[in-house]
């Protein structure tokens, strides 16, 4: 990631865009995985109205909060094993 | 997105445009299992009975629902999350 290294360093186009692919890429799969199980663990399947009902809502809210949340922490959680590993040396994301 | 010049963002949309699509079908598609799974248990007619119907209109209608409210929330941590600095986005 360009911002660890103080600014892009000589990166031809086709680097350039398959870099800011890979991020889109990522973003979009994290929303994807969160959709899935928000869904699943926030809206019943009998399905009495089309609408969201105000418990479905406030839980999907919930969910997306939790969901990036549990991501911090196990992010946090695993540079301080690789840290660890690595004696301090950290992990470069 | 920083840093690409009129022509690179011109191929990334290009690229993103394309990978939309895919997208929309793959959602399509497990919309299509989901709602089916969860309405359409009884296979002692050949067609959907009007129960199955309802329900499946009824579950397209609530996902879509969702689905945008899932996205605002994203919208909203995605962003606080790139200001603090924190893992995904840049």
């Amino acid at each position: 990631m360009s911002f660890l290294f103080g600014g892009a360093p000589k990166m031809s186009s086709e680097q350039k865009i398959a870099a800011a692919e890979t991020e889109v890429e990522m973003i979009t799969d994290m929303f994807n995985r969160l959709s899935e199980s928000c869904s699943k663990k926030c809206i019943p399947n009998d399905y009495r109205e089309g609408d969201l009902n105000k418990g479905e809502s406030v839980c999907l809210d919930r969910c997306v909060g939790k969901f990036f949340e549990v991501n911090i922490k196990v992010s946090e959680k695993m540079q301080g094993v690789a840290g660890q590993q690595q004696g301090g040396a950290g992990l470069s994301l | 997105m920083d840093g690409l010049n009129a022509a690179e963002q011109r191929e990334l949309a290009n690229r993103m445009e394309r990978k939309q699509m895919k997208e929309f079908m793959t959602m399509y598609s497990k919309l299509v299992q989901r709602c089916f799974d969860d309405c359409v248990n009884d296979f002692t007619t050949k067609s959907l009975i009007s129960r199955e119907e309802g329900c499946v209109m009824r579950c397209v209608d609530k996902f879509m629902k969702g689905s945008q409210r899932l996205n605002e929330r994203f919208q909203e941590q995605n962003a606080a999350m790139m200001q603090s600095g924190q893992l995904p986005g840049r």
